[in-house]
């Protein structure tokens, strides 16, 4: 018998996180299980996480270096590979300056430090330039709380008496929030989903709001009129502790049931029972938005709506409501005080100033066509890592045409992806059963550290890449540490948690306990210390203050040629973005693309189930086969299309020039399509 | 014994189990190989799942002719052990809830065996509509929903606000 040995870390098949039981027979993974000491997912598992074992020794992994040469692809030896790339960094820099080298970090690598590693690494190479998957995931909805409450809260699933889920789908995008969720109900919650689809966590809600794609604000506001109407708010919190809800009052007004029904097709009856119920476990409501809202042209002043219900209904950082988080105070690796570099112009900073000032990220969208025109100054040079726009951006001919001209281009992942092919050097990438990081759980204020479980020879982690690329540049000094535990353990130094305590704690550490109601005592973390439903700091910068709602376009100015109105991007549970379509069993279970569309349209196309139909936008075209659902799961209409697929690419129709004003963030889930049966 | 409780108004049909346990019998995802079966009927929004409960008098022990079906000692599973299943699809017939499914590539009968006392589908269940408990606890769940009205309705609730 082989020895068998149980290591715990975390997975990181998607962001969810949860703690894992990783069996290892002669030193090889053969099992992956849950954990059942962490709080955070009590042992329970997806399927994904035990498929990380075919993941790290899945044959087409990348292990060795590529160099792009005239026969194509070859293998070089890494240490060349380290040295060609800076050599050809420094002449970049020479010849067009050190902003000209920009940094993607991607989905696939895991947020914490490794994140910051990139953000500190191009800094201290002198350009502002990083960009990331976050122009697209995740800022919008930061933003609308954060501009709302100073922070984007958690909700408080089991202490509440109303969960809401808010284009969002938990079973498929967060599996391990689903227990969370129902933990609450099996408690005596209600839950309400808003989704144009019947999604999976709405085959159990109470009530289903299926508005029609990108309406979320004036549902929103339609609430929030009704609850005053209703003198069902929470007068004591809105006079103390918020500012602008007069004028928040009066433009809400207009939002009565009846218009709401106009705007989004949520019966009036309906807009009014759950405002009714909201109200009814007021404070315990727990809201949570999901993708769905941001990927709009009104998306952030939507989300801000949304965000304005916690404050209103009381619920904002009490029991069994939005919750505020205490962060962990840990070194940061970020270079934003130290060597600021606005002055340089980041990519898109000028016309999405919310998107640098809150996140330093610029954006990628306008990166595509900084790359293409060399305006406002060329960017020349790109290291990638762990991303994959040429399927996930929007408008991907252009986004391969971009990459594709680059003077370098490096891209760091486990797998050749379409991305990789555009790449001059293609670096084999560490999965997270190689890498030491810190991760937090915000719901429980726990810090949890992974390990580094397996070690293939030529295979950086994300530190020792940065580490040995920054010392052949002349920036070593920013990477002192000598490798990702030296560095977790400096990251770890202002805390009362030290780097071998929290080895010996798989389950995690709560870094600090959870308090509710820590406005008594301490502001917002917002301009005027108070939660905004005006602000003043987006007036001045020529935006509106108030969380207007403008109808999506689809519906304002209906383009007769495009009929159809596409969502793009609702997850599938074995998929992650764009990952995992190697794993052989997942393709048993989800063989390829398809789109989802009503019966009624069906009919009309004379299209039958699994039949290929063509659908068209501004952009581009895509062939893919139908889905027939029930009448009852989409709106007529309607249709929705997975992204990720390099067999039907979703993004060969969606638009890079149509974007939320505040945020940047593309149009992706009201694109204007016809459809044709082929 | 412990059997594997199903919560129908906790299921959400995302068919983490039934992959979970198609991938301990086959190594593939093919949900007809699982042994748990949801089903999902979106007019009535209904998720149910449902796997074999492991019948105290067990029908299709009794009318297996081949004597393949025994109940396992330490874990209370009543198990087909393939070697000695004739294949002749009696068992199907005698489950009343339709637990057990015909597998035309090995053409033997299959069923749930608990996983040797540790079911996959409860392990990769992430709504916890699946538990595994003692079969007297079994469904006490329906008490705490009952438990938690009765709270809410006498005010006895006193936590937080």
């Amino acid at each position: 018998m082989p020895e068998r040995e149980t290591v715990q870390t975390l997975c990181r098949m998607c962001d969810d996180r949860c703690a894992i039981n990783v069996y290892l027979e002669d030193g090889k993974i053969v099992d992956i299980d849950g954990y059942k000491e962490h709080p955070w997912n009590r042992g329970r598992l997806c399927v994904k996480a035990r498929a990380a074992v075919d993941m790290v020794y899945h044959p087409e992994r990348l292990l060795k270096p590529l160099k792009r040469t005239k026969r194509g692809f070859e293998e070089i030896p890494l240490q060349q590979a380290l040295d060609e790339i800076a050599e050809r960094l420094l002449a970049i820099k020479d010849k067009h300056g050190a902003r000209s080298i920009s940094i993607w970090k991607g989905e696939a690598i895991g947020f914490a430090q490794e994140e910051d590693m990139a953000r500190r690494f191009v800094h201290a190479l002198g350009s502002p330039n990083y960009f990331s998957n976050d122009s697209m995931c995740y800022n919008g909805r930061y933003f609308g709380y954060r501009l709302v409450e100073g922070s984007w809260p958690v909700p408080d699933y089991e202490n509440s008496r109303c969960v809401v889920i808010w284009g969002a789908n938990p079973p498929h995008a967060h599996p391990n929030m689903t227990q969370m969720i129902m933990r609450a109900r099996k408690a005596g919650a209600k839950l309400i989903v808003v989704d144009p689809r019947m999604s999976a966590i709405a085959r159990q809600a109470d009530l289903h709001a299926d508005l029609k794609p990108g309406t979320d604000g004036a549902l929103a506001l339609g609430l929030i009129q009704q609850l005053i109407e209703t003198q069902g708010y929470d007068r004591e919190f809105v006079e103390h502790y918020t500012v602008g809800f007069t004028e928040l009052a009066e433009y809400a007004k207009a939002f009565s049931p009846e218009r709401v029904e106009e705007q989004t097709g949520v019966a009036a009856a309906v807009v009014r029972e759950l405002a009714r119920t909201i109200a009814a476990a007021a404070p315990r409501v727990a809201v949570y938005v999901g993708n769905g809202p941001e990927h709009h042209e009104n998306g952030i002043n939507n989300i801000r709506a949304v965000a304005c219900l916690d404050a209103i209904l009381g619920a904002l950082d009490r029991e069994g409501g939005n919750r505020l988080v205490e962060g962990f105070k840990a070194n940061h690796l970020t270079l934003y005080d130290e060597i600021p570099l606005e002055h340089l112009g980041p990519i898109g900073a000028d016309r999405f100033p919310v998107l640098y000032g809150f996140r330093q990220e610029c954006h990628t969208m306008t990166g595509i066509n900084t790359i293409l025109s060399g305006e406002p100054y060329p960017i020349r040079a790109m290291i990638l890592t762990a991303a994959n726009p040429a399927l996930t951006n929007p408008n991907t001919l252009k986004v391969r045409e971009a990459l594709g001209s680059l003077d370098l281009f490096v891209v760091r992942d486990l797998f050749m992806t379409p991305t990789a092919e555009l790449a001059d050097y293609v670096l084999p990438a560490a999965s997270f059963l190689e890498r030491v990081e810190l991760h937090t759980h915000a719901k429980y204020q726990r810090i949890t550290m992974t390990r580094k479980i397996l070690k293939f020879p030529d295979v950086q982690d994300e530190y020792q890449f940065w580490h040995d690329l920054a010392h052949r540049l002349g920036i070593g000094e920013y990477f002192p540490w000598e490798d990702e535990t030296e560095l977790t353990r400096w990251i770890l130094e202002p805390t009362d948690i030290s780097l071998e305590r929290a080895a010996a704690h798989p389950e995690g550490i709560e870094y600090t306990p959870i308090r509710y109601r820590k406005w008594e005592k301490e502001p917002f973390n917002t301009p005027s210390g108070k939660v905004e439903f005006s602000s003043q700091y987006l007036k001045d910068l020529g935006y509106p203050a108030l969380p207007e709602y403008k109808p999506p376009a689809y519906l304002e100015s209906p383009d007769p040629e495009y009929p159809f109105v596409l969502i793009t991007g609702a997850r599938k549970l074995i998929y992650y973005h764009s990952r995992f379509r190697n794993i052989k069993r997942f393709r048993t279970a989800i063989p390829g693309p398809e789109v989802e569309l009503h019966p009624e349209d069906a009919a009309a196309l004379g299209v039958a189930d699994g039949d290929s139909i063509r659908i068209t936008s501004r952009i581009g075209s895509v062939e893919v086969p139908a889905k027939i659902k029930s009448a009852v799961e989409i709106l007529p209409g309607t249709l929705q299309m997975t992204h990720g697929w390099k067999e039907a690419n979703v993004n060969l129709l969606t638009h890079d020039d149509r974007f939320d004003p505040i945020s940047g963030f593309p149009l992706m889930k009201a694109v204007e399509v016809q459809v044709e049966n082929v | 014994m412990r059997i594997v409780e199903v919560d129908p108004t906790s299921c959400v049909a995302c068919r983490n189990c039934e992959y979970a346990c198609a991938f301990k019998q086959t190594g593939d995802f093919d949900i007809k190989d699982s042994n748990i079966r949801v089903n999902f009927y979106p007019e009535e929004r209904a998720c149910i799942p449902w796997t074999c409960v492991h019948c105290g008098e067990g029908w299709c022990m009794e009318v297996c002719p081949a004597g393949a079906i025994l109940r396992n000692p330490e874990t209370g599973a009543v198990e087909i052990d393939a070697n000695h299943c004739a294949g002749c699809k009696m068992c199907l017939l005698a489950c009343p809830s339709g637990s057990i499914h015909f597998d035309k590539v090995e053409l033997v009968s299959k069923k749930c065996d608990l996983c040797g006392g540790d079911p996959a589908c409860v392990k990769f269940c992430t709504s916890g509509a699946l538990q595994f408990v003692e079969e007297e606890e079994a469904y006490s769940f329906r008490r705490e929903s009952l438990d938690n009205k009765l709270k809410r309705l006498f005010g006895l609730n006193k936590r937080g606000s």
